[in-house]
């Protein structure tokens, strides 16, 4: 592994980012619109119940870490992406960069990615509706991990995908955080889904992370048993991913899909 | 050290097949040190897909490639550190500029000096101009002779090149050619490549192997092989090649 290439990869992709200004809604316009939406949701809900909790932070704190996995996850896919939007796949393929190097490089860049709409988010959500994102602590790390982890499981999974069905499967790149967001309890307990999905939100690591964000809202310590359910799951998630997409690599490589994207 | 070491090249009996046809069938081929040579053959004889085998990109379904000693899929990235491969279908990475795009492939080649390899390759082709050109600005001529320029940025050991000078103007393409032989007999690189241009194989390359549906038909020197089909030139042998393969 070269250290060196991971860091061209993460300079590739910043040249990119430096030169689309559409790239800027997703760390900058699409937090923004988020924190508007949730907050006001949370709001007017809080307004017109009788509960003495105010939904709202959990609103708020719910989109502001769905969005570490949202952009962990779009940084990885897109970064793949672009190369088979500007055809450049087989110059890349045959170059000495390793599969493991140029997916590191992606989700390097996507940290850079996360911590900036994480700013967004917090100067937003601090602005519009006194929320501070400090008030979940240190808690926020492990959380955090578990979401960065999920995230690029995902991007990498779905890189697999379009390797071997072609750019019509580029759909799940964004398709694929709508599931994890429906069905990981961004905004609600797990119990809160129909009965006949509470088993599927129950594997995915990104439940365990919202389970435990919540019960750091209400004011309790972070639940160990959460934090450790949702960081061996996302280690799983990840190395599960990393294995379907080396697969679908060698099906691609196999059946010469080179060719769809050259 | 083997023959094998030895040859920057070793491809032994490749075997391809899409779905029921069957595009390569048990072609070898090995390049010296230093050797130029051409892949030719009319379209539809496996030449594209011999070479995205001969780089990594497809794998064969039987049979192996080494290069510089290097066995593929294994040791493909060791291997790619000694290749450089540019095509004339291929584009360049969008919204970055040349000089940017050409860093970026000098870092991913392990080139230590990113900034003066970069400068010396667009002098070598004469397009130092373009180099604060975005790529998705270039034309097709120009953008062709970049992704030349990007496959000699590292001084591989072996040059492959696909259709180098199909979109480039006939002056262009002369200049690219000359660069090419300067290049190899400065550096010592080898090149395969692959043309329609019959001038310009007979220009460029010492050999020439040439595949007819998927399997090598001739492997010899350009004159070798117009002597032995009867012509005075590749032209004709090409012509005839290809006749023959529309009538198989």
């Amino acid at each position: 592994m070269s250290w060196h290439r991971i860091r061209v990869v993460v300079r590739r992709h910043a040249y990119v980012l430096w030169r689309a200004p559409h790239r800027w809604f997703d760390i900058g316009f699409w937090p923004l619109m988020d924190i508007i939406l949730w907050g006001s949701l949370g709001t007017y809900v809080a307004r017109n119940t009788t509960s003495a909790t105010s939904g709202t932070p959990y609103l708020i704190a719910g989109i502001m870490m769905f969005h570490i996995l949202f952009q962990s996850q779009i940084a990885v896919g897109t970064g793949f992406l672009e190369e088979t939007w500007s055809r450049n796949l087989l110059n890349v393929l045959t170059t000495p960069v390793t599969e493991f190097e140029y997916l590191a490089g992606t989700a390097a860049f996507g940290l850079f990615k996360v911590l900036f709409a994480l700013a967004t988010l917090s100067i937003t959500a601090f602005g519009f509706f006194r929320f501070e994102l400090s008030s979940i602590g240190w808690s926020i790390l492990p959380i955090a991990l578990i979401l960065t982890i999920v995230g690029w499981s995902a991007g990498i999974a779905n890189i697999g995908i379009v390797l071997r069905f072609g750019q019509g499967a580029e759909i799940l790149i964004w398709g694929s955080n709508f599931i994890l967001m429906a069905f990981s309890g961004v905004f609600n307990p797990v119990d809160a889904l129909p009965g006949a999905l509470q088993p599927i939100a129950r594997i995915l690591p990104s439940t365990h992370a919202f389970n435990a964000l919540r019960a750091v809202l209400d004011g309790n310590p972070l639940p160990g048993n959460e934090i450790a359910l949702g960081v061996i799951g996302a280690f799983v998630m990840l190395l599960a991913g990393f294995a379907f997409t080396a697969w679908m690599l060698h099906v691609f490589r196999r059946r010469g899909f080179v060719t769809r994207f050259s | 050290m083997t023959q094998q070491e030895a040859d920057v090249l070793v491809a032994h009996e490749l075997r391809k097949t899409f779905k029921k046809v069957e595009a390569v069938r048990g072609i070898s081929i090995t390049v010296s040190p230093g050797e130029r040579v051409g892949l030719l053959g009319p379209n539809g004889a496996g030449k594209t897909t011999t070479l995205l085998m001969l780089l990594g990109a497809i794998l064969p379904d039987t049979g192996s490639v080494t290069i510089v000693g290097h066995r593929l899929p294994r040791h493909r990235s060791r291997a790619m550190e000694s290749v450089g491969f540019a095509a004339g279908y291929l584009p360049l990475p969008d919204r970055l500029k040349v000089r940017e795009a050409l860093g970026v492939f000098a870092g991913w080649y392990g080139v230590r000096n990113e900034k003066q390899a970069v400068s010396e390759a667009l002098e070598r082709f004469e397009i130092t101009h373009l180099a604060d050109r975005l790529c998705n600005a270039l034309s097709s001529g120009q953008r062709t002779l970049v992704g030349i320029v990007k496959a000699t940025l590292h001084n591989p050991r072996l040059l492959v090149l696909d259709e180098p000078t199909a979109s480039l103007d006939p002056d262009v393409a002369l200049r690219v050619r000359t660069g090419l032989l300067q290049f190899c007999a400065s550096t010592g690189a080898a090149l395969l490549i692959t043309s329609h241009d019959m001038r310009e194989v007979e220009m460029l390359t010492e050999r020439v192997i040439f595949l007819a549906n998927g399997q090598v038909v001739a492997n010899d020197t350009p004159a070798a092989i117009a002597a032995t089909f009867g012509y005075d030139d590749l032209e004709g042998v090409f012509m005839q090649l290809a006749d023959e393969a529309r009538r198989a």
